[in-house]
């Protein structure tokens, strides 16, 4: 029993935290850098359509803008207002930060090896994928409100109120959404809803190289859509950004922040913002999955596949921020409440009938 | 009362009055240059021209009687335009002719901004010259450190020559050449020394003369303007006084008909930067025979550990010549609460008293009495430079022969014709006894007057001449209650002085005057003197004394002084001072007071806290509610309250025995009276001029006489 | 069906699309942004950039201190104290002080002035790092003058038939 303890229990204690660490290093440093550049090309495709160059100082192109701002941010003398709750007025963008950057522990960004055993390359994969996302990304909401109210300003504490009632009422329908898709998929894990994207319509079809069709966006087209404008809703992205509307609160629940505290802040907007592209991915657009069933096509790892997919789903987002004006509040609600909820209940009855008549359910 | 049409309206106008003071009067406004209302006709600047009905060319409004016009041939009034376009068409000619000569350096001219010529240019000219030679230029003329001369902008309007022939009677400005040619000149490139030759630069419509100290240095729209009080001389001269950032720049006169007209004298004008210099802007405390920078606090402890349970009768107290009324209400406060009598104001020792009422030491007549004047008696005084803006004025009545004046006294320049009747108080027995001729004169006068001078009184038999001149007065029908004539006059020259005695600054049961307390300081039984900006006093007799200085200036008084504390001057006080009339007036603050200098009798409030002996007001309010009480009379601001002229019969039944030395005058330098004149390098150096000038002056009589002799 | 048509426009996102296709449009057009420490944009004679105190040509410096330009600054950015210069006696200022910081560039003072002394120059690349390093004085704006002599000169040349 205690040679059991030695042999197989003791560096199972021993080297799993320090394996998952490593591994979880491995992961986050790759993911700020991209969030640096997702930052860069927001900023980039932004300018580009309104005929600006967008940063183009700091190294060639601009390439290194958002280190010389990270940088910027960190020797800024952070300024906390003396009427502020100081424990939670730091607390606030740091719960942002680290849930943003937890909830991509479950996100699969390649095909393990070998392929189509159900594994891929992940932190954690876990079978309740989906229901750790919806913890996690509920509990941003936290960092907002917390980060509002503790500023003891007006402008912070409305736009963290309205931060908040607009990511909850965007969390109902994606979550309708997910269910739609997890009525298709029949498994929460992500990696197995992306692996169920292999084999769909396309075949059906008689067109199976096109494996494009497979994914979920074309057999669940409404849902993709209203997936990807919830997404823009729930991070706050333009057209929804009302938290921040310049033209009312200033900056929204972020007007108090500088320096460090406020570069947390974007930090975690951005993460979040990637981490949606990341979701459309992979509940959509197939994650690592090559878009054509074609020699050179497949030779090419998963996950570059898998990047090329979430830099067009952000290019989209980006783009959107560039030509749709920004919504009043009422609109959103209405948009949320009276469209999307009706429409994704119905899909789910819908998605649901269909499967269990014509018994195609998983 | 002729009746005239003036652009429509028709109305009658006085006899007597120009065509312009009509037109003034009837709210149409003329342009004039040359014309100045106190001074005489010129009529050669053109501007004023008005178009007449029936009159063949315009006329120069300034120089025609209303009297002089002919009504139309069916009877009808005289009709008068003043906005035709043909008289639109002569002002703006007339401008462009007054700028073929007149340079465009405005920028650069210091009247620029307050300069008739530009305003008019503004208001009526055509915007453009057809000139194309070359301009005249005049050079410049160093007439006197007060004024400076640019004399190419001169529009030959003549104001400063009639100013200085007819109001300052000094012909020292005229004009020579013609035409092209013609510029205004001292003659013989002498200087100019009369005492109002700074009202040139007043009166003077362009920038040829200006204000030689205030060069350059101020705009006027970029100073503040204060309306205040003069205290130069004890005529109280309305002054506006001009300030930028915390400094007096410059003091110009405030026209009030009733005491100084227009003028003002040099030293009222030309004093200010005396005002800056030789401040006393903190306390000091002797130490070791050197005085050194303290704080209020150790200057009131040292005070109170010199003064703790002092004798009052070893406490005495001197006002100066410009401490006001509410300075000198609250030292005399503290004196009573100290339980000391001796309390004085009479610096220069004279015997006045207000025993004899009010009446007994204030300038009755009034300054406008002299114009109903006759005969004006001077003893012992000089009012050119004791009252110079008055002296202009008697000078109007000479000039126009209604006035005759007899002096008694130094023989001095009056700067107008005038009989001189003797050296000392023997004349005034011989007028008296009507062994003098000028007896006849003052008998057959109607409205006569004599004016005494601190100079008669200011001598030990000062009691005496005080009464001889209540027995002329009394006489030669000088105080006459039918007609409300009082024609007994004392001539103050301090402008402090009449505030105190109101107020009863003097000494009090078996108090000491200035020159006992001098005394018993000698003698060492004066332990403390407070002197309130005293500075006139023979200080040195006070070594054996703890002397308190309060003052503005580090002058005499500071010089002795064990304590100084710092006050504030005339500019920088709102202050009650009363003039030789018995007109109480009141400064305005026009600027804070340098560095620690405080308001006067604020120290002597914040003083009396520290002994242990708090006055009973705590704001100006409820001090000069209680002066008010004391002295009803100072409540009426800018009034004179008559005063009952019996109470001087009093005066008349004093024993008269008088010495035979002659009467000395009050003021020997003009430009020197005071701490802040002292302190002032301009006056030092008109002082310094006018001294060279009279030595010169001298040198060339008794040259003349040797000659004559020889 | 007008309703209808509406709904399948908005189900189909085709003016959405119609915008992206805009959009995308211009993101391939060449930009606008002149690249400024680079390249700089063209400047008229008439731009009011930073103060300088000219001199004449022999060196002599032109303001004459008559304080136009003090009296008729908007902002009150303008301090002059005056007084005759110690060896000639003539008008000069003994100080010129502009806070750069409350100007507001509104060209008044050059225009009121007689001289043409005070002028705004061409430039406008005057920042710096704290406030009292643009509480100009006469010593600095006569340097100013010195440096932007030329370019100044040209342009009040350009300017003077307009005026």
């Amino acid at each position: 029993m205690v040679e059991y303890f030695w042999t197989a229990i003791w560096p199972w204690i021993i080297w799993t935290p320090i394996l998952k660490a490593i591994q979880s290093l491995a992961f986050i440093v790759p993911l700020l850098i991209l969030i640096a550049y997702i930052i860069y090309a927001d900023r980039k495709i932004w300018a580009a359509v309104q005929l600006r160059r967008g940063p183009n100082v700091v190294g060639p192109w601009g390439l290194l803008q958002s280190f010389a701002d990270m940088a910027k941010f960190l020797f800024k003398e952070p300024i906390i207002p003396s009427g502020s709750n100081k424990i939670l007025f730091l607390l606030a963008p740091l719960i942002t930060a680290f849930v943003t950057i937890a909830v991509w522990a479950v996100i699969p960004v390649g095909s393990g090896w070998p392929a189509n055993e159900g594994t891929s390359w992940v932190v954690a994969n876990i079978n309740v994928g989906i229901l750790y996302v919806l913890a996690i990304s509920s509990l941003e909401v936290y960092g907002i409100i917390i980060g509002g109210w503790a500023s003891n300003s007006k402008y912070p504490f409305l736009s963290a109120l309205r931060s908040a009632g607009q990511m909850i009422s965007y969390e109902v329908s994606i979550g309708f959404v997910i269910v739609t898709v997890l009525l298709c998929v029949g498994s929460l894990n992500l990696t197995d809803i992306v692996l169920a994207q292999q084999t769909g319509l396309a075949n059906w079809l008689g067109v199976p190289t096109l494996t494009i069709l497979n994914w979920f966006w074309l057999p669940l087209f409404p849902m993709f859509i209203v997936f990807v404008i919830s997404a823009l809703a729930e991070t706050n992205r333009p057209p929804f950004d009302l938290p921040e509307a310049e033209s009312e609160l200033v900056a929204g629940f972020m007007v108090e922040y500088s320096s460090s505290l406020y570069m947390l802040f974007m930090l975690g907007e951005y993460l979040a913002v990637t981490f949606m592209c990341a979701m459309t991915t992979i509940l959509f657009l197939g994650g690592w999955l090559p878009p054509a069933d074609i020699a050179i096509f497949n030779w090419i790892p998963g996950v570059v596949w898998f990047m090329l997919k979430l830099w067009l789903v952000f290019f989209m987002f980006a783009m959107v921020k560039a030509f749709v004006p920004r919504y009043r509040y009422d609109q959103l609600m209405r948009l949320g409440w009276k469209v999307f909820l009706p429409l994704s209940l119905f899909m789910v009855v819908a998605v649901a009938s269909v499967l269990h008549f014509f018994d195609l359910a998983p | 009362m002729p009746k005239l049409i003036i652009d429509g309206a028709e109305m009658d106008v006085e006899d007597g009055l120009t065509l312009l003071q009509a037109c003034e009067q009837a709210g149409s406004e003329i342009p004039r240059f040359c014309y100045h209302e106190r001074l005489s006709i010129a009529g050669n600047c053109r501007m004023c021209l008005v178009e007449v009905k029936g009159m063949p060319k315009l006329a120069a409004s300034c120089a025609l009687g209303v009297n002089d016009l002919r009504p139309g041939p069916e009877g009808q009034p005289p009709e008068i335009l003043t906005t035709s376009p043909l008289v639109q068409k002569a002002r703006s000619g007339t401008l462009e002719f007054l700028l073929i000569n007149h340079p465009l350096d405005c920028p650069i001219c210091d009247q620029g901004g307050e300069c008739d010529l530009q305003d008019q240019a503004v208001a009526f000219g055509v915007g453009t010259s057809r000139y194309d030679e070359n301009k005249r230029a005049i050079e410049n003329r160093n007439i006197s450190p007060l004024i400076k001369t640019i004399m190419t902008r001169c529009i030959s309007c003549t104001r400063c020559v009639r100013f200085m022939t007819e109001i300052a009677g000094v012909e020292e400005l005229g004009q020579i050449g013609r035409g092209e040619g013609a510029e205004i000149t001292t003659y013989l490139n002498k200087g100019m020394l009369s005492e109002l030759s700074g009202n040139v630069v007043d009166i003077c419509p362009v920038g040829a003369l200006t204000h030689r100290p205030f060069a350059f240095t101020a705009r006027p729209w970029e100073m503040k303007k204060t309306e205040s009080i003069d205290v130069m001389d004890a005529q109280g001269a309305h002054i506006r006084i001009d300030t930028r950032g915390g400094k007096v720049l410059r003091i110009l006169p405030r026209e009030n008909d009733a005491i100084n007209e227009e003028w003002i004298t040099d030293k009222t004008r030309f004093v200010c930067d005396g005002l800056k210099n030789q401040r006393l802007d903190t306390p000091y405390i002797k130490k070791n025979g050197k005085l050194r920078p303290a704080t209020w606090a150790q200057a009131f402890e040292a005070i109170s550990k010199r003064m703790n349970n002092i004798d009052g009768n070893r406490f005495a107290a001197i006002a100066g010549d410009l401490a006001a009324v509410e300075e000198v209400f609250a030292l005399k406060t503290l004196s009573d609460y100290l339980g000391s009598p001796h309390i004085d104001c009479r610096t220069e020792n004279c015997s006045l008293s207000p025993d004899g009422g009010r009446a007994g030491y204030l300038f009755n007549t009034t300054i406008v009495g002299l114009d109903k004047a006759d005969v004006i008696l001077m003893i012992g005084t000089d009012p050119r430079s004791e009252a110079s803006v008055m002296n202009a004025r008697i000078r109007r009545g000479v000039s126009t022969g209604q006035t005759r004046v007899g002096l008694v006294g130094a023989q001095v320049d009056l700067s107008y014709d005038h009989d001189y009747l003797g050296a000392g108080p023997q004349t005034l027995v011989d007028i008296l006894e009507g062994k003098h001729e000028f007896s006849e004169v003052l008998k057959t006068a109607k409205n006569p007057m004599l004016i005494v001078g601190e100079g008669a009184i200011a001598r030990s038999d000062g009691r005496a001449v005080l009464a001889l001149a209540g027995r002329l007065a009394n006489d030669f029908g000088m105080i006459c209650e039918e007609d409300d004539w009082n024609g007994f006059n004392i001539l103050h020259t301090a402008a402090g002085r009449v505030g105190a005695m109101d107020i009863g600054f003097l000494p009090g049961e078996g108090g000491l005057d200035t020159n006992g307390i001098l005394a018993a300081s000698e003698t060492g039984n004066m332990e403390v003197v407070y002197l309130l900006g005293a500075d006139e006093i023979d200080v040195q007799r006070l070594a054996n004394s703890f002397v308190i200085y309060q003052g503005s200036h580090g002058d005499n008084g500071a010089a002795i002084a064990d304590v100084i504390l710092p006050g504030a001057a005339y500019s920088e006080k709102t202050a009650t001072y009363v003039n030789f009339e018995g007109r109480p007036q009141m400064t305005m603050r026009a600027v804070f007071p340098p560095g620690e200098a405080r308001e006067d009798w604020t120290i002597i409030r914040a003083l009396s806290q520290a002994l242990g002996k708090t006055l009973p007001y705590d704001n100006s309010m409820e001090l000069r509610k209680q002066i008010y009480e004391v002295a009803p009379q100072l409540a009426a601001i800018g009034q004179i309250t008559s005063e009952p002229i019996s109470s001087l019969r009093e005066l008349s039944h004093e024993a008269i025995r008088i010495q035979p030395t002659p009467f000395v005058l009050a003021i020997d330098d003009f430009y020197l009276t005071n701490p802040v004149t002292r302190a002032s390098v301009i006056m030092a150096e008109m002082s310094t001029l006018k001294q060279e000038m009279n030595a010169e002056q001298a040198a060339a009589n008794s040259k003349g006489m040797v000659q004559t002799h020889g | 069906m007008a309703r209808v048509a509406q709904g399948i426009k908005s189900l189909f996102l085709l003016e959405f699309v119609a915008a992206f296709w805009l959009s995308m449009k211009y993101f391939f057009k060449p930009k606008m942004t002149v690249n400024y420490p680079f390249e700089k944009g063209p400047l008229s004679p008439r731009f009011r950039g930073e103060h300088v105190l000219r001199r004449y040509p022999n060196g002599e410096e032109r303001c004459i201190a008559c304080k136009l330009c003090e009296a008729v600054c908007p902002a009150q950015a303008i301090i002059i104290e005056a007084g005759p210069r110690r060896n000639d006696g003539t008008r000069r200022t003994t100080r010129y002080d502009i806070d750069m910081t409350k100007c507001i560039y509104c060209g008044l003072c050059q225009e009121a002035c007689p001289v043409e002394a005070i002028v705004e120059g061409p430039n406008f690349e005057y920042a710096t790092e704290t406030h009292e390093e643009l509480l100009y004085n006469k010593e600095r704006l006569l340097e100013k003058g010195d440096r932007w002599e030329r370019e100044i000169a040209k342009n009040i040349e350009l300017d003077a038939p307009y005026r």
